[in-house]
This record gives structure tokens, sequence and C-alpha cells, in this order.
């Protein structure tokens, strides 16, 4: 009787488990939907050859790769895209070394105003960068770094505040036993010895991370480089050569240019982000990592 | 093979907690030292400002004659082996132990050179198996062989261990204590251990250095420290169960001096005598302080003894450790050995008996009640 009993308060609950499992599924499908459905759009719309115009449907009536061919061959996107590929790999290299030395810095060294200095980027960090948007453009004026020189001064605008990004990799090395740098120095180290030798092997997701986000802030900046670039082609980059593609004027003749653009930013990054999504998981839950 | 010398070293934190007071050790050549203290004490701040990873603020560190102050822990050749191991994960156990090797720069140390010394070294410590695995891959006791074997490759001046065997569990411990002692005369070297364990001071050290709240409280052999303690920490911390102390009475009739403790009457014997007339001393508060094993178990009557009833009886086979609650209200420990007990003698010795204890004169110590400072033997440190 009671073995009966046993057993029906079992399938009661397996019942349960399964109706709530499949309501949970039901949910994160429809979301999923919901959110892939822009980026389905895009990669169907970019080969759709029978018209340039938006239209009110998603698949393609007649399929082909001339808007790719176009892309390429007739626009100014092979320009934008290297542009952005430059800005992005010199910020991305750039950047990290900044990010991870001021991170090991504020970790293993003591100095008068660390905690200050610390407290004080965290603060700084809150206000949206684009405030400063109007004096940097008066700088890089003076400079000559807008309109068609744009490059370098959008170079110059991500990576001059990368220090302040050091909390996530400063969080990481301070799980990293200072008896290691200490067994180090003693072994004969430099403390940039200790740094590329011993900290940095261990630190892989850390950097991977920073990498990471050093490199996808300027791939994907509208703000700043729209503003500093002004809709001069050459200064370009991706974001804004697409938007400006956009335009009452130009949207008809160039809407499925602009997808096919779209996707063509969106390759290298999705790649990487497949190839190294295991460190960048690891690096964001940092503090829990094991040194 | 090194000399070391502190003078006046002193550590100051910067939220002005003095850590280290006035430090003051001549280290022969070849030397075994060990600081010894409870936690807090400063001897781990101490082997750090030696091996240069402290500043010092006052006083001055002297490697060889040579004034070591102002010099990066790599310009000191020393090695040190540390509580955590701080092994390399990322590296093999060879690669571990090549690290300082390969860092050395004129003389560049060459590939071969570098082979024969870990292997060398770890043939001595008995890893040779696991130079290819990584640091996870080894137990605890295979860690610390590593750590102690890459300090071991760099023939340097100096040795320094920070609580290497604190990690390990007890029986791993004593294994790892008696290698290191052996060790010891397989390396030419200066050597200086940090622990908190009085067995490990009074079994590595050839003199121990025993600190608290940043003083030294005294420098001595093992043997000495235990029979001729400069204070009342002292002879508190060193010897295990502690010493057992009294308040007591030190009095003088005629030439002979008397220690009082409770009913107690107790001749004081020559040698101490003649000192205490020395110092010329006459009536005093004291606090008596005598070793467990030093207190007898009296079976017989006896006029001179002090009660104290059974509380705990702990059979340790070759021995019995008695916790006696003397007059109600202090609690001592008294070791009686088992060989000798007859059997109605150990019926006698169990808990919630009433037994009377005997003192030998020539045993006891005896410190000053204000200053708790050995009253006959004290060595200025």
């Amino acid at each position: 009787m009671s073995m009966n009993n046993n057993e029906k308060r079992h399938m009661k609950q397996s019942t349960k488990n399964r109706i709530s499992n499949t309501v949970i599924y039901i949910i994160l499908i429809l979301m999923s939907i919901i959110w892939l459905i822009p980026f389905v759009s895009i990669v169907l719309q970019s080969f759709r050859i029978e018209s340039t115009l938006q239209v009110g449907y998603v698949i393609p009536k007649q399929w082909g790769l001339d808007n790719y061919i176009k892309l390429f061959k007739e626009t100014s996107f092979p320009i934008w895209y290297l542009n952005t590929l430059f800005i992005a790999l010199i910020v991305a290299l750039v950047q990290t070394l900044v990010v991870l030395s001021m991170s090991y810095t504020l970790s293993r060294l003591r100095f008068k105003g660390r905690k200050f200095l610390m407290n004080f980027m965290l603060v700084l960090g809150l206000f949206p960068g684009f405030l400063t948007m109007i004096v940097l453009y008066t700088v890089l004026k003076d400079l000559n770094m807008i309109m068609a020189n744009a490059v370098p001064g959008l170079i110059l605008v991500y990576v001059a505040s990368s220090g302040m990004g050091y909390y996530i990799s400063k969080g990481f090395f301070d799980t990293i036993p200072r008896s290691l740098d200490e067994a180090a120095r003693i072994d004969g180290a430099t403390r940039f010895q200790v740094f590329y030798q011993i900290i940095m092997p261990l630190s892989k997701p850390i950097v991977i991370y920073t990498i990471l986000t050093a490199f996808l802030g300027p791939w994907g900046d509208f703000i700043f480089a729209r503003y500093i670039s002004n809709y001069n082609s050459s200064g370009m980059n991706v974001a804004v050569g697409l938007w400006s593609w956009l335009q009452k004027d130009t949207i008809a003749q160039k809407y499925t240019l602009f997808c096919a653009g779209g996707v063509i930013v969106a390759i290298p990054v999705t790649i990487l982000f497949m190839c190294l999504q295991k460190y960048y998981v690891e690096g964001v839950t940092g503090g829990a990592v094991k040194g | 093979m090194a000399t070391l010398k502190l003078t006046n070293v002193k550590k100051i934190y910067d939220n002005n907690v003095v850590a280290v007071h006035n430090f003051n050790l001549d280290i022969k050549d070849k030397e075994f030292i060990v600081f010894v203290g409870p936690s807090g004490c400063g001897k781990s701040t101490t082997l750090r400002m030696i091996a240069g990873l402290e500043e010092i603020s006052e006083g001055t560190i002297e490697i060889d004659d040579e004034i070591v102050n102002d010099l990066q822990p790599k310009d000191r050749d020393i090695a040190m082996v540390f509580q955590n191991y701080a092994l390399y994960p990322h590296l093999t156990v060879y690669e571990n132990m090549a690290f300082p090797l390969r860092l050395k720069k004129n003389p560049k140390v060459s590939e071969d050179e570098i082979f024969n010394r870990v292997i060398n070294a770890a043939d001595i410590l008995g890893i040779t198996d696991y130079l290819m695995r990584k640091p996870k891959n080894l137990s605890g006791g295979q860690r610390q062989r590593v750590s102690i074997g890459r300090a071991m490759v760099r023939d340097s001046k100096v040795f320094l261990m920070d609580e290497p065997l604190s990690n390990l569990d007890a029986k791993l411990r004593n294994q790892m204590r008696a290698e290191i002692i052996e060790l010891r005369h397989k390396i030419d070297s200066t050597f200086i251990y940090v622990t908190h364990d009085q067995t490990e001071a009074m079994t590595l050290g050839d003199r121990i250095v025993i600190m608290k709240d940043g003083y030294i409280q005294q420098v001595d052999t093992p043997q000495n420290v235990f029979d001729k303690p400069n204070n009342l920490f002292v002879a508190g911390f060193i010897g295990s169960p502690q010493m057992n102390f009294f308040d007591a009475k030190l009095s003088k009739e005629g030439e002979d001096y008397y220690v009082e403790v409770g009913e107690v009457k107790l001749l004081i014997d020559d040698k101490k005598r003649d000192i205490l007339k020395e110092k010329d001393i006459n009536e005093k508060d004291i606090i008596l302080g005598i070793r467990p094993d030093h207190l007898k178990v009296s079976f017989e009557d006896n006029e001179n003894t002090i009660k104290g009833k059974i509380i705990v009886n702990e059979m340790m086979g070759s021995e019995m450790h008695l916790h006696i609650n003397v007059n109600n209200k202090q609690d001592i420990i008294v070791i009686v050995p088992t060989i000798s007990l007859t059997k109605s003698q150990k019926e006698a010795l169990q808990a919630g008996k009433e037994i009377d204890l005997e003192f030998d004169s020539k045993l006891i110590h005896l410190f000053d009640s204000e200053t708790e400072e050995n009253i006959i033997y004290k060595k200025e440190c």
C-alpha cells in the first residue's frame, strides 16, 4: 500500500517536472525566434536580387550573390571594411597591453593614491563616453585627425580611455596567489618577467576576454566614428558607411547592399566568438578560476 | 654558504603597526636557524625582509658582510620555500625546477648543466618519476619536494623556508621533517626556517629564535631553550604538553632558600641557591614552573606534597597524561611513565581519584611574578 503511495507521488512529481520543463522550453524557443528574426531577415534579404527596395516579405523571390559582388566592386565598402579592421586590430593590441599591465599593477603593487585612482576611474567610467565628444572633436581637429584622416584619430580615442577597463582583469589577477610572484622574483625574475612568464600564461581566459572586448568596441562603434569622420568616405568605418546608405534618398537603391554589408561585418566576429567563447565565459566569471 | 647579520632590524607597516622591534641576530655560516612563535609574532615578516619581499623600515641586514637592504630579491642570492609551495601551475616539475636556472645571466647556465642539476636534485628528493607532470597532478608532499628542489638547484647562499610543512598532514609532516634534517647535511647552505610548531623548531634548529609580539624572547640551542627558558613565555611555549605554573613565594632562612607553594615548602638546591645569593635576592613573589614529566606522583604518605584531583587520564601507551585540578582552581598536567607502575598504582590514577604530587627542587624553574623573567638563568638577547 505504502509502495503504491510512494510510486504515485513519484509519478506525480515526474509529470510536474515534465510540464514545467515543456513550458520553459516553449518560452525559450519563442524568445529565440523573436530574437533571431532580424538576423535571419537580413541574411535572406542580402541574397535578394529582384529589387533593391525595402519590401514587405522576407524570403527572396530570386536568389543570387549580386549584392555581394556589387558591394566589393562598386562601393567604398572595402575601404570602410579595411578601416574598421585596421582600427579594431590596433586597438585590440594596444588596449590589451594597457589594460593588462594596468590591472596587474593595481593588483600587485601598493603605491600612494592607488585606492583613489581605482575609485576615481570607476566613477569616471560610469559616465557615457560620448559626453567627451565635443572636446575630443576639437582636439582631434587641431591634430588634423578628422574627416579623411579619422582613422588614426579614432584609434587614439579608443586607446586613450582603455586603462579604465581594468576592473575585470584586476579581479582575475587578484585570484592568482601572490606567492607565485614572490617565488619568481626570488628565483631571479624581474617584475616584467614575472608578468609575462608566470602571470600571462596563467591568465589565458582574461587575456582573450580583454582582446575580444577591445576588438568589439571599435568594430561596432557608431557614435564616435560618425562624428569624427563626418561622412567623409575615406575616414568612415563600416557602421557609419552602412548607415549612410539608409538615408531617405539612398535607401531605395542600397537596401539589399546594406544587408549584404551587415552579413560581412558579422562574419569575423561570429567566427571569433565561436572559437573563443569558452575563454570568454571563463573571463567574465573570472573570480571562479583557481590560480 | 654565508653569514647573515641582522642589526636593529625593524618593520613598521603603513598603519604604524610595528611588526618587528629591534631584531639583532648573527647567523653563522651553514647554521640552521629556526624562527618560532605564535602567529603574528613577526617571524614571517623577518624572513620576508631577509628575502627582500618586505621593505626594511629600520636597521640593516647583511649577507656575507654586504648590506642587502636595497637589493632586489633576485640579487640577494637566496632561495625560498613557501608554505603553499608556490609552484608555477603551467610548467612541468622539470620546468619548475629549471626556472631559476633559466633566468640566470652571466654566466648563462647551459641546457646540459640545467639538466644535470635538476636531475641531481630530483634524485636526492625522490621525485625523478614526476618530472614531466604538472603540479596539479602531485600530492601535497610531492609538491613540497618540488618546491624544495626548485630552491636546491640554485646553490644559493641562504635557504629560507616559510612554514614549509604546515599544509601537510601529521604523518607526512613527520616524514618530511626527517627528510629536511637529512637534506640539510646534503646541502651546504645557511638555513633559516620559520614555523609555529615548537616540535619542528626543537628537532631542526641548531639555534632557535623564539619571538613574541615582534620581540625576540630568546636565542639559544634547543636544549638550552628547554632547560633554561628566559621567561614565562618561552617556558610555556617550548615543550609539549606545556610547563605547569604555580604562584609561589621565595623566602630565605639563614643561608637556605625555600619556595612555598600552597602547603609545600621546598628547599632550593645548592646550584640555584648560590646564584640567588650572588644576585642578592631575598624574599619575592614568584611563579614556579615545572614540566609535566618532572612532577612526581607520590604513592606513600608524604608531608611535603600538593594535593589534586584527577579530572582526565589520557592513556598514551608508554605514559599517562593526567589532567589534575589543584586546590579547585588550577588545572595542571602530569606525565607518568606506565612501565614501572603496579596494578594498584594504576588504579589509583583513574579519573576522580585524589593524588599527591611531589616536587624535585632541581627540576623547578623560578620566574619573577612581575617581570615574568627567569630569576636564575636570564640570557640577554
